[in-house]
């Protein structure tokens, strides 16, 4: 499948930008720096240190000059775009070993670091498998015995493009084009890290498969890059969690996740996103579903500074199925930019997004989404919702769905409502005797109780552990 | 032991609704309050209760010897004072279980944790009090009740919370008879020699279900009657009248 | 349009318009507020302006002492200093500044109506503009005026005398004063090869009710912006409008619902019911400002796709920057509901009746809205003589 034929322009004109917090640090020690800025070299610097096959140099070359080319998206983005330095980021930081298969294998520091973020619990717990990366480069990886057995893959970008080039290239860069966005086009010319992973035909992985992404170091962009393939009729889901320190400076997250869902294949996409509040997230997800295929992006977002994220499902095979299930919270000094991107290409398509944002202090929370259903096709249905909620004086938000219906044989609806924990509601709770806070959380977790009970359930109580901690001394 | 309250003024920002009121509802009694509209009969249940839209300018309120008037709305209620409110508020996406689970909690000493069995059959035998469905409990908070079904909810509240003073404001206002009885037969199980009620109302019917040990007529922002039920009777036969006689006695 | 018998200002004003559309640059697709619009439909080479144009002005026989109800060319000689204080006091945001100031460059004519306080003019005013000969355009304006207390109904009407492509290049401003009225209603029914630009600017002050609606029926592409801003306590704004194209009609609505001050209300509906190739685009903005708390603010667009051949495009937009703010948005775009149909069906009525019926219903939720019966019998025949032209 060639670039041009998962998505014309129209379609490329309508999908635009993607963006995506454990304050404490460690010291670096990286054997590979890329230093600052970036040049031809830099791209030289990584190819090399990671032994990058021809085909991927060059790659990486034409994307870098694709996005020295494109500007930053002007006519409706966030001016704080431009305060991206692009050339005070480090690109490339890495111990230069191998991801470790053993927990026992990585490196105290490192170690550490997850064990304070939960991941090796978690992994005995109830994961199928586990990817961590540290800066640029997978610390650890490992996945089950038995999944390994069945001919599931589950390694990081660099050993994906390398081990398993014929299953991997064909669709690397196909559901994303690199000149999809300036940051897609980042992406693709500094890319490290990142999951690829491969579910053959048929098999459906019981456990969800997890990564953790994890900035440690300052003025350091993350620019991991996601392959998933579910062949057909498998299920898989996918669960990531970002976190940094709090830097002096500006970090720059970048990623690009693109899904391929076969025939009749499930993937189930979950972010939680807690980046440390100067963390720029700018990231690029998207999915093809084929055939009586599903793609799920459920999709959380409570931290960084600026988020601008829109994850797309292209909906290309006949009774295809996409999904976005969100919650933002925008406390002061946020921006939670985020969206979602729906493609019909199929008939019988059906395509629902459900989108809660909460704005707190003088945080801002935008919902932009766009539906797209063409003129030819007949079956389809979209259902958009999204509702704010709205606490404390000076808090905005925003929405800008766009949606394009061609044709009587499509349904589409979209609904969108703001409201407030009002001081009737507040006076009711603490009448009852409880306190303001736990009154405001209340109102709180009851608005997006209906959307956290998508979330797994470990996901779902730290989701509103984490907005419980966030909304601590928003009140009075 | 009562809740007294002495020479009240208070009003929103210049505009005084309560002016010098005197009224004390001793442990044990049930206290109704009459009166036409916006002689400040509501102004005095959220005075009471510390909504912080309306100023108190003068006078105290206290209730078995502690000053209300210093302390936050959550602590008047832990404290012990229950308003069952005219226009209960919605609270979107909280189960009711949840709303009461999380108001007891806030009584709870420190570091002990509420047993959810225990909650639960409490919470059960209320209910069939007020002969509530079970499936009411993961509703949320009086989000599309009907008007008798969130008066119903301030009752099982107020059962679960066991206040030391209730203030029942127009509890029975938009009630069929029905209601008005299960409404009316809550409140008659809670009554002890340990708890005081002041009773808002607008009708006297409520009053033949909930009988008052003394009834008050008030009148701009003052008790300006006060007087056995049978006044209560009085006023529905002869109505308000009397208030523009100047013949008055305090309260 | 020199004659002059025009205030020195007003010259001058046209003078500067001319400059100002001139120094601007033609919308492209890049503009947000032109996002899928046909900007084919903005070449105006070729193009002549009338000087003038053919007014047709309806006025009520019993219209109270004090009201002012003339062409807008002769309440410029008559009234100049009251036209002037509010002539297009706002800037067209919605995308069309180029074309507001070219209307004022080359206006030809309009209406002009000024209520005084208190006074109540209870039949409609109508006028009717008419776009004659082929490339030809008009800048009609409608200025309508409601002091304290007052009420006010206008119609206006704009219409083709013949089959050749013109242009109408239509302003209206309405000023609704303190508690006062005031209806406007706009119907476009030009001939199929016209085209149109008709910008709305409505202010509404404390405790006054405005509405506007818009019916389009006719003209190859019609482009409306609908600006109202409530800048009173209490301000109340209904915004409405109906569509119906077909052929290859198109139908490009901006709105904006500009909440300035706390306890405002406002209310859109827009419907529009989509025949053959026809083409709709929706974009509208609720606009809350920080500290107009008590804002009661709802958009609803609604797209009724009767052929497989429609195209309906919305945006519909929410920017809420206060608290104890009620705002909805809702923007759909379905077929008739089978069930509807069939239960049509099942008592006899025929499939096209069948769908016309629902067809006309649908429409009729929005200018229902009027409440005035007299202005409700205008929209519905003109939404009857368009549906009687759809084979």
């Amino acid at each position: 499948m060639s670039e041009t034929s998962v998505i014309d322009q129209e379609t490329h004109d309508a999908i635009d930008v993607d963006r995506s917090k454990g304050d404490f640090s460690y010291p670096e020690n990286h054997k590979f720096d890329a230093g600052v800025g970036l040049t031809e070299a830099t791209v030289d610097y990584i190819c090399d240190v990671k032994s990058d096959p021809d085909w991927v140099r060059e790659f990486r070359h034409k994307a870098l000059k694709t996005f020295w080319d494109k500007p930053n998206p002007t006519h409706w983005a966030s001016k704080e775009l431009d305060e991206i330095d692009f050339d005070k980021i480090r690109y490339y930081l890495s111990d230069g070993a191998r991801p470790k298969r053993s927990w026992d294998d990585v490196p105290d520091e490192i170690k550490e670091t997850f064990e304070r973020l939960g991941v090796p619990e978690q992994e005995r717990a109830f994961l199928a498998g586990v990817e961590a990366q540290y800066d640029s480069e997978a610390a650890y990886s490992n996945v089950k015995e038995e999944l390994e057995k069945d001919g599931v893959i589950f390694v990081n970008s660099a050993e994906g493009l390398k081990e398993h080039e014929e299953i991997f290239r064909p669709w690397f860069g196909k559901v994303i084009p690199t000149g999809d966005n300036k940051y897609s086009a980042l992406n693709s010319a500094v890319f490290s890290g990142g999951s690829f992973i491969y579910i053959p035909k048929g098999l459906k992985v019981k456990h969800p498969l997890q990564a953790y992404f994890r900035i440690n170091s300052e003025n350091f962009g993350q620019f991991e890059r996601t392959l998933i393939i579910a062949d057909e009729g498998s299920e898989l889901m996918y669960m990531e969690g970002c976190t940094a320190p709090k830097f002096e400076t500006s970090t720059l997250h970048s990623a690009v996740v693109e899904l391929v869902a076969m025939k009749g294949a499930k993937i189930q996409y979950v972010t939680v996103q807690n980046w440390s509040s100067n963390v720029f997230n700018l990231v690029t997800k998207r999915g093809i579903a084929h055939e009586d295929a599903e793609i799920r992006w459920i999709d959380c977002n409570i931290g960084s500074g600026l988020t601008m994220k829109y994850p797309g499902v292209v909906m290309k095979g006949e009774r295809a199925r996409g999904e976005v299930i969100s919650i933002a919270l925008a406390n002061t000094g946020q921006s939670q930019d985020t969206g979602a991107k729906m493609i019909h290409a199929a008939d019988n398509t059906t395509s629902n997004v459900v989108s809660k944002s909460i704005s707190v202090g003088e945080g801002r929370s935008t919902y932009r989404g766009q539906v797209h259903i063409p003129k030819h096709l007949k079956g389809c249905k979209n259902n958009t919702e999204c509702d704010a909620l709205l606490i404390n004086a000076n808090s905005c938000t925003d929405t800008y769905p766009a949606i394009t219906v061609r044709g009587n044989k499509h349904v589409t609806q979209h609904e969108a409502s703001v409201s407030q924990v009002s001081e009737d509601m507040l006076y009711y709770m603490q009448q009852r005797g409880i306190s303001e806070g736990a009154a405001m959380s209340l109102a709180v977790n009851g608005f997006i109780n209906d959307l956290a009970q998508e979330f797994p359930m470990e996901y779902s109580v730290e989701l509103k552990r984490l907005i419980e901690l966030e909304m601590e001394g928003s009140v009075g | 032991m009562s809740l007294i309250i002495n020479d009240l003024h208070a009003g929103i920002e210049d505009m005084p609704i309560l002016k010098g009121l005197n009224l004390e509802i001793p442990k044990g009694e049930v206290h109704a309050i009459m009166g036409p509209n916006g002689s400040g009969k509501s102004t005095l249940s959220k005075v009471i209760t510390g909504h912080d839209t309306y100023e108190v300018a003068s006078g105290s309120v206290t209730m078995d010897g502690e000053d209300l008037l210093e302390m936050e709305v959550d602590e008047r209620s832990r404290e012990g004072v229950f308003l069952a409110f005219q226009y209960p508020a919605e609270v979107p996406g909280v189960s009711n279980a949840n709303f009461i689970r999380a108001a007891m909690e806030a009584r709870q000493p420190e570091g002990e944790e509420l047993d959810a069995v225990a909650f639960y059959k409490n919470l059960y035998a209320k209910m069939d009090i007020l002969d509530m469905d079970r499936k009411f409990t993961s509703r949320a908070v009086n989000e599309g009740f009907s008007g008798g079904e969130k008066k119903r909810n301030e009752i099982l509240q107020m059962m679960m919370l066991e206040p030391k003073y209730c203030i029942l404001d127009e509890t029975d206002s938009g009630l069929d008879i029905d209601a008005l009885k299960i409404v009316a037969r809550g409140v008659n199980a809670m009554r002890t020699t340990e708890r005081g009620f002041l009773v808002i109302t607008h009708y006297q019917r409520l009053l033949d279900y909930i009988q008052p040990d003394v009834v008050h007529v008030m009148a701009d922002g003052k008790i300006v009657k006060s007087g056995g039920k049978e006044l209560a009777l009085e006023l529905e036969a002869s109505g308000y009248d009397f208030l523009k006689a100047d013949d008055l006695v305090g309260a | 349009m020199t004659t002059s018998t025009l205030p020195q200002w007003f010259a001058a004003a046209q003078q500067e318009a001319w400059e100002t559309y001139q120094s601007l640059p033609t919308p492209n697709r890049k503009h947000e507020t032109w996002r899928f619009s046909n900007l084919k439909q903005l070449d105006f080479d070729g193009i002549q302006f009338a000087a003038t144009e053919k007014l047709d002005l309806e006025v009520p026989a019993d219209l109270p002492a004090g009201v002012i109800c003339l062409p807008l060319l002769e309440a410029l000689e008559k009234h100049s200093d009251l036209v002037e204080k509010y002539f297009m006091q706002n800037a067209a945001e919605l995308g069309s500044a180029k074309y507001a100031a070219l209307h004022r460059a080359k206006l030809t004519n309009g209406l002009f109506v000024y209520v005084p306080a208190n006074v109540q003019v209870e039949k409609p005013i109508k006028v009717t503009h008419t776009v004659a000969g082929k490339n030809t355009a008009i800048c009609p304006h409608t200025l309508i005026v409601t002091e304290t207390g007052a009420k006010v109904s206008v119609v206006d009407k704009f219409v083709s005398a013949d089959e050749e492509a013109g242009i109408c290049i239509a302003v209206n401003d309405l000023i609704a004063g303190d508690n006062s009225e005031l209806n406007y209603v706009a119907i476009q029914d030009l001939n199929e090869q016209s085209r149109m630009i008709q910008i709305n600017d409505t202010t509404v002050s404390r405790d006054a009710r405005a509405k506007a609606f818009t019916l389009n029926i006719g003209a190859a592409w019609a482009r409306n912006e609908a600006y109202s801003r409530m800048i009173g306590e209490g301000a109340h704004s209904d915004m409405l409008s109906v569509g119906i194209p077909y052929g290859t009609q198109q139908y490009d609505q901006r709105t904006y619902q500009h909440h300035a001050v706390p306890h405002t209300y406002s209310d859109l509906l827009y419907k529009n019911t989509l025949y053959a190739n026809s083409k709709s685009v929706f974009s509208g903005l609720i606009l809350v400002d920080a500290g107009a708390h008590y804002t009661d603010a709802y958009q609803t667009c609604r797209n009724l796709m009767m052929e497989d051949t429609t195209e309906a495009n919305s945006m519909p937009g929410l920017e809420i920057n206060a608290d104890q703010v009620k705002c909805s948005h809702g923007s759909t775009a379905s077929p008739i509901n089978d069930d509807e149909i069939s239960y049509l069906l099942a008592r006899g009525i025929r499939p096209r009746d069948a769908r016309r019926l629902i067809a006309k219903g649908f429409s009729a939720e929005a200018y229902e809205r009027l409440k005035d019966a007299e202005l409700i019998d205008i929209v519905h025949d003109a939404i009857e003589a368009k549906f009687a032209r759809i084979v």
